[in-house]
């Protein structure tokens, strides 16, 4: 796993201390654990590292069919939460997209100030069509869209940040937040929970 | 046997009884047996467990609901087991994340090893030397998410909250699944089929012969006899040596009949799979067949599949002249304010006629005019002609015809677009007139000429080694490609053989191959049935010559 210190180093470096969003801080006041929800929070089943990942030039399709560019799309100025996923896939992505869901419902209102970024790692079967339905599946808001394209495209975008895996088979759950366009990547393998995604959110967002 | 008489395809199927084998299911099966059962309490509803595991349904009908952390439950067909664990109940992994085998022969024996018994499939997701479960640590398991040893289960497994009814007729089917003899399968023989249908091109369907009897024929080029159970580099008994028998069933009269000559052929020569295969205007019959007899049918020479991506066992190469249509479709989308109708000329009986209508389908969304014409009888030139009639500027004209019938064609309307069926017309050889081929654009649904030429060297180079002379080189090479498939998936297997594993397997490496012939990748996943998804529309870059040059890149409708 990416080295634990570095992470620590920046995020101590960023010295936040969260103005959470309400939502988030009313849990907090009910929650008897909410000493745990520390900054450095550590997740029952996910490692966390930051990184910076230099994002190619490549066009993407949105769910909408519209052709996008990655960096563009990205670089919105939001906040991104971004996972890799393909509409087949019958027991990875089922729960990352889940965790997703939960998470749009967990931040509310707040939603719409974050860009969810879900890319299709079989893009030639995930058509605009098919993502679409997917989403819809998901009750996937207008902040949470998703992306195919060419194979190399996907491929790009996989290999940008480090996911690629050379088979859709071999996929391992990965989720990235990032607070805005030129910061650093937080990136989370294996199972963040809602919560847990909410939570690494807020820090983010405060320390920005 | 108890109640073993479930849904098609399910555990006990209906087969012969290879010897020894069967008396050896027979006896797991009997020290399977629930006690209860053996004890004469009401028998638990076999139809229900399986509804439950394969599609998520309670027995009320309602859907299952697995409960997660976190609040990620699922319901429905997310929840039925044969999600995760599938069909077979052989299970599978997917990056690191390994899903367990769960059938009642892996969970209800102490921790054996497949070195202790050649018997027992080999699978990924086993882990030996562990307790056996019984009913109430596997209900528990099931119910609260902890394994035999109390250990929590991962966060992916859910928990259900099932009755003690329901909760039994599972256990049943896990005990009931994937047991028995398997067909076509003995100590020293795996057996196989492949089809021809009677409306098959009889110089294709040669060539596709010649190919599948070599291959068949080099694979028992070693063969030495029957030989003792050999170790893997994983440590897992296995055969190496079995020979494979190739049955070649030919079908005869109506397409109707097919499938009654199908499953009294398989009766007669069980098999345990179907590979490759030739067929003309339909394949529907055979495709129903493979689906009723729980047979895979793996990528057969056919260029109108049936699109049923639900249906578990035809696995096909592409969607043929239906992905050409999509590709079609997404041109004429893009054909400006200019074109005001779309007149589709195709051959009744031919696959250009499923083709012509599925573009008709998606035309009829953007509004577009569309027009299909089936060229009539006597000679060629004068009903193309007749067909043809009337077209000119503001139309494109989409031709599903053969090469016979392209050399056939009278001069172009003026002013049309034209496109034309590359996997009908025989794709760079297609045999147009002159004054076609400057306006012509030509669907593509493979890799183009110049890249696939390395990757061709394999199967080339083997047709000549094998002195097998090329007649039809797209099908001769998609046929080879089967076979390897078919061989390097089971060599993955080992002695797993069990027909819903062969599917899953070839399900989940397919897109790990490399070198795919005409193909530039193949990939399945669950719910996907056809490997190749995309195409170019091209045109000739010469009035003479097969040079191609691209319109599009590659396309996936
Ligand atoms: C969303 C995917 C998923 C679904 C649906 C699912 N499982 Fe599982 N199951 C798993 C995973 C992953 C494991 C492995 C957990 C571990 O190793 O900790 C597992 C483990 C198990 C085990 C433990 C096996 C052992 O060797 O200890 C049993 C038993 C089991 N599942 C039964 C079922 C049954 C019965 C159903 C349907 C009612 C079902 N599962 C549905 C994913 C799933």
């Amino acid at each position: 796993m990416r080295a634990p210190r570095k992470i620590a180093a920046a995020l101590a470096a960023a010295g936040l201390l969260a103005s959470l969003p309400a939502q988030a801080r009313a849990e907090e006041a009910a929650d008897p654990h909410a000493h745990h929800h520390q900054m450095m929070m550590s997740m029952k089943r996910a490692t966390r590292s930051t990184a910076d990942y230099a994002l190619p030039a490549i066009d993407l399709v949105r769910d909408d069919g519209k052709t996008v560019s990655l960096p563009a799309e990205l670089d919105d100025g939001k906040p991104v939460v971004l996972n890799f996923i393909f509409t087949t896939c019958t027991t990875i992505c089922p729960m990352m997209t889940q965790v997703f869901a939960r998470l749009q419902e967990r931040l509310g209102p707040e939603r719409d100030r974050v860009h969810m970024v879900s890319i299709s790692i079989d893009p030639e079967q995930d058509t605009p069509a098919r993502l679409a339905a997917y989403a819809r599946k998901f009750h996937a808001g207008p902040q949470w869209r998703y992306y195919t394209g060419s194979t190399e495209a996907s491929v790009a975008a996989q290999r940008a940040f480090d996911v690629y895996r050379g088979d859709k088979m071999d996929h391992t759950p990965v989720t990235f937040l990032r607070a805005a366009p030129g910061r650093r990547w937080v990136r989370i393998d294996g199972f963040a929970s809602a919560d847990e995604l909410a939570e690494a959110l807020h820090e983010l967002v405060a320390a920005r | 046997m108890p109640a073993a008489a479930i849904g098609r395809g399910g555990a006990g199927r209906p087969g012969p009884s290879p010897g020894a084998r069967a008396g050896w299911a027979l006896a797991l099966l009997a020290a399977l047996l629930p006690p209860a059962a053996a004890a004469g309490a009401p028998p638990v509803s076999a139809g229900a467990g399986e509804r439950l595991y394969r599609l998520g349904l309670l027995p009320s009908g309602r859907p299952l609901r697995g409960e997660r952390e976190g609040g990620a439950g699922v319901d429905g067909p997310d929840a039925a087991c044969a999600t995760c664990h599938r069909r077979s109940g052989l299970g599978s992994w997917e990056g690191q994340t390994v899903i367990p085998p769960i059938i009642g022969r892996y969970l209800f024996r102490p921790g054996a090893r497949n070195v202790e018994d050649v018997n027992l499939p080999h699978v990924q997701g086993y882990v030996p030397h562990r307790e056996p479960y019984t009913d109430a640590s596997l209900a528990r398991a099931i119910r609260e998410g902890r394994d035999r040893e109390g250990r929590r289960l991962g966060i992916l497994m859910p928990r259900y909250r099932l009755d003690a009814a329901t909760m039994a007729s599972l256990i049943a089917y896990l005990k009931r699944l994937t047991v028995g003899p398997v067909p076509g399968v003995t100590s020293d023989t795996l057996h196989f089929a492949t089809v021809v249908t009677p409306d098959a091109d009889p110089v294709a369907r040669r060539g596709m012969l010649d190919v599948l009897e070599q291959f068949f024929a080099d694979k028992n080029g070693g063969y030495r006899g029957e030989s003792p159970p050999l170790r893997s580099p994983r440590g897992v008994m296995y055969r190496v040596n079995r020979k494979w028998q190739l049955h070649v069933w030919v079908l005869s009269g109506p397409p109707e009949t097919w499938e009654r000559q199908l499953l009294d052929r398989l009766a007669r020569e069980p098999v345990f799979a179907v590979v490759s295969g030739i067929g003309g205007a339909t394949w529907a019959p055979v495709h129903r067949f493979c689906e009723h007899a729980a047979v895979p049918c793996l990528l057969p020479n056919v260029d109108l599949p049936v699109v049923a991506e639900q249906d578990f066992y035809p696995i096909y190469f592409s969607k043929g002249v239906l992905l050409e249509a999509q590709l079609v479709a997404r041109q004429l989308q893009a054909g400006g304010p200019a074109l005001r109708r779309v007149v589709q000329v195709f051959r009744k009986g031919d696959v250009g006629e499923g083709a012509a209508r599925a573009l008709q389908a998606q035309l009829a969304a953007t509004g577009l005019e569309g027009v299909a014409r089936a060229v009539g009888s006597g000679p060629a030139g004068p009903a193309l002609a007749a067909a043809l009639a009337g077209t000119g500027a503001g139309d494109a004209v989409v031709l599903w015809l053969r090469p016979g019938d392209l050399k056939a064609l009278p001069a172009p309307p003026p002013g049309s677009a034209v496109y034309l069926s590359g996997l009908m017309g025989k794709l760079e050889e297609a045999p147009l007139p002159a004054a076609w081929r400057g306006i012509a654009r030509m669907t593509y649904p493979f890799d183009l000429p110049e890249q696939r030429r390395v990757r061709m060297n394999f199967p080339l180079g083997w047709f000549s080694v094998q002195h097998i002379p090329v007649v039809d080189e797209r099908v001769q090479t998609d046929t080879y490609l089967a076979c390897v498939i078919l061989s390097e998936t089971l060599g993955h297997m080992l002695d797993s053989f069990v027909r819903d594993y062969l599917v899953e397997r070839v399900e989940a490496m397919l897109s790990h191959r490399l070198v795919n012939g005409y193909y530039p990748r193949l990939g399945l996943a669950p719910g996907q049935r056809f490997a190749s998804k995309g195409g170019y529309v091209v045109h000739f870059a010469q009035p003479t010559g097969a040079r191609l040059l691209p319109d599009t890149g590659w396309v996936a409708p």
